[in-house]
């Protein structure tokens, strides 16, 4: 078995502090300089790497979990997690897609404890059955979609945001956001999370057209 | 799809049952349910027999069926805007940089990825959550630490319990950190292991010395010499230098445990065959011992006191790296640590019962613990001879590499 070689010491103000005055000369490192250090036993590393990954991670969680509260615990959780995987992490790889990856992966345990049954309405209409299930096409042209810093209410946006994204499916959310938030190509996705190539570029391209369905007919509200 | 996933109505449920029981007539039941038709027309889309005992079946079938027609249909881009993502994605997510023929629509992939990333609400508390996950991070790490020396105590207690001298250590070393308050971040598992393999010295120290008391003051010894080699560990105990060690277990003199540093995830710490002569192989031994000969006359000395002989004689050290190599038929690299500690030293016992920590295997005297003299004069006069640049040297060729300054 081999071990992480770094702990945190003494006080948690005093650790604080020392780390506080380290870290500031530690900012133009990678994050994967930074994870090296940590686990040679830096500890300013590793609070650097969780200061320089907070905003994104954290809003990742909370689109993910569409619940800011265990956005906030799984947070902590994933850092937890980053601690007691160290000896595995591959140094040659980046460090962020393995963060979110790992960060997904708690959201999804999260996600999998609170799920509820969906119940279903007898007397809602009934459609044509599954024969007449067809595809819907989606022409990204014909949807309004103004940019983030267009005049709109922030929280509102929010709201219907997140909507949006829990209209789609568990699995389809998870790819888009981790390609939303990571930028990486088809092919880092797939090493990422282990599926082949092909199933990321259906699945990527099925989320997209889910997201943007439902965010033509949520956004509705805002005119 | 399951049931898991979807549930009737309780009303709902309450009708199919009514149904069943009133053998699918709706409005013969006394209470008729206006309601009990929809569900009845529904039912009627069902192909399959329906009887009493079926029921389940009938549940599972209008699940489906419900569900699936109130399912949208699939979600999927147009062949423009699919062709529009992938070279978006291939261009970095940076729509400037897709071909112009699709660059209006990686615009909008653009802005619609925009949508879901760009922050909501801010979130408060961002310096509390930083502090609070470095204390978890902490916490667990002093959870293993304490985990680590709780678990090898009680390897070394050998009886699966904990002492109560186990337990106030534990607490006086907590007590020693919090009162030290180092602001570091240590490499705490490491120094972990490296203290226990050092308090492993004083047992194996005892060991040796009540060994000794018993026989003339010799060191453990169990072959009556090697004739040929002492590197055949495990296999033939009459020829293996640690069956020398493994005299100090064989004859209860110490637990195998205590011969086993925290440093080697291989090494044993319970005898596996009472019958053992020796470790099963390299990779199980922790320490590695000095070489009996018989005549040498290596003694323990007790008496630490006495300053007017020479120096104590180095009995016992962590693993030799150089053995270890050798023993795989690998190069040795004679200056190298013990394997045991990051390469960054070695803890060396002596016959006087003093153990010492060593960050070279070359001692002041110039004698590599590793090695015997001889080999140590030849490596000398190799490298004195051919490890000589001067400075005049130039490459054989073209094909010959060689750097200088």
């Amino acid at each position: 078995m081999r071990f992480v070689h770094c702990v945190l010491l003494g006080s948690p103000r005093g650790a604080a502090t020392a780390s506080r005055d380290v870290h500031l000369s530690e900012d133009h490192l990678s994050d994967e300089q930074l994870f090296e250090r940590f686990r040679g036993g830096d500890a300013a590393a590793l609070r650097t790497l969780i200061e320089r990954q907070h905003d994104d991670l954290l809003r990742f969680l909370a689109r993910l979990t569409g619940d800011r509260t265990a956005a906030d615990d799984i947070f902590q959780e994933t850092f937890l997690q980053v601690y007691q995987s160290a000896d595995t992490f591959d140094t040659s790889r980046r460090f962020r897609p393995w963060l979110f990856t790992i960060a997904a992966n708690k959201a999804r345990d999260w996600l999998r404890k609170r799920s509820r049954r969906k119940t279903v309405e007898l007397s809602a209409p009934v459609g044509g059955g599954v024969e007449s299930r067809s595809a819907s096409f989606v022409d990204l042209m014909e949807i309004d979609i103004q940019p983030p810093d267009a005049a709109m209410d922030i929280d509102e946006r929010d709201r219907l945001v997140q909507r949006a994204l829990e209209e789609l499916q568990p699995a389809l959310k998870e790819i888009l956001l981790l390609a939303y938030f990571q930028r990486l190509s088809y092919a880092q996705i797939a090493e990422d999370l282990g599926i082949p190539l092909g199933t990321v570029k259906s699945r990527l391209h099925s989320a997209v057209a889910s997201f943007a369905r439902a965010w033509k007919r949520v956004s509705k509200e805002l005119d | 799809m399951s049931h898991d996933d979807h549930r009737l109505e309780t009303d709902d449920q309450a009708r199919v049952d009514a149904l069943l029981e009133h053998g699918f007539a709706p409005s013969a039941g006394p209470d008729a349910d206006p309601d009990a038709g929809p569900v009845a027309g529904l039912l009627a889309l069902l192909d399959t027999p329906i009887a009493g005992e079926q029921r389940a079946v009938l549940s599972d079938l209008t699940f489906l069926r419900v569900i699936r027609a109130n399912e949208e249909p699939e979600a999927v881009l147009s062949q423009a805007d699919a062709e529009a993502l992938d070279s978006w994605i291939m261009a970095g997510s940076d729509a400037a940089r897709t071909e112009l023929p699709l660059r209006e629509r990686a615009w909008r992939h653009e802005r619609l990825a925009a949508l879901a990333t760009t922050p909501g609400p801010a979130f408060d508390g961002r310096a509390e959550r930083v502090e609070r996950t470095l204390a978890m991070v902490q916490e667990a790490a002093e959870a293993d630490a304490d985990r680590m020396r709780i678990e090898h105590r009680r390897g070394r207690a050998g009886l699966g319990g904990v002492r109560l001298a186990d337990l106030v250590s534990v607490a006086a070393m907590l007590m020693l950190v919090s009162a030290i308050a180092l602001p570091v971040l240590s490499n705490v598992r490491a120094s972990a292991r490296q203290a226990m393999c050092y308090a492993n010295m004083g047992p194996i120290a005892s060991a040796m010395g009540l060994y000794a008391g018993a026989n003339a003051e010799a060191l453990p010894m169990a072959t009556a010499g090697f004739g040929g080699t002492w590197m055949n560990v495990g296999t033939t105990p009459e020829q293996s230098n640690s069956a020398n060690l493994y005299t100090l277990v064989r004859t209860d003199h110490i637990p195998l445990a205590e011969l086993a540093c925290p440093g080697n995830q291989h090494a044993p710490t319970a005898v596996v065959s009472p019958a053992a002569w020796d470790w099963r192989s390299h990779d199980e031994l922790s320490y590695s011992y000095r070489i009996v000969v018989p005549g040498q006359n290596t003694r323990w000395r007790l008496f630490v006191s006495d300053s007017s002989g020479p120096a104590g004689v180095l009995v016992l050290t962590d693993r030799s790296p150089v053995t270890l190599r050798a023993s795989r038929g690998e190069p040795i690299v004679p200056e190298a640590n013990s394997p045991h500690h990051g390469g960054a030293g070695q803890h060396a016992l002596f016959n006087d019962g003093s153990s010492r920590w060593l960050e070279s295997p070359v001692l002041g005297s110039g004698d590599n613990i590793w090695l015997p003299r001889a080999v140590e004069r030849v490596i000398h006069q190799v490298r004195s001879r051919l490890g000589l640049i001067r400075g005049n040297e130039v490459p054989q060729s073209v094909e010959d590499a060689f750097v200088g300054p």
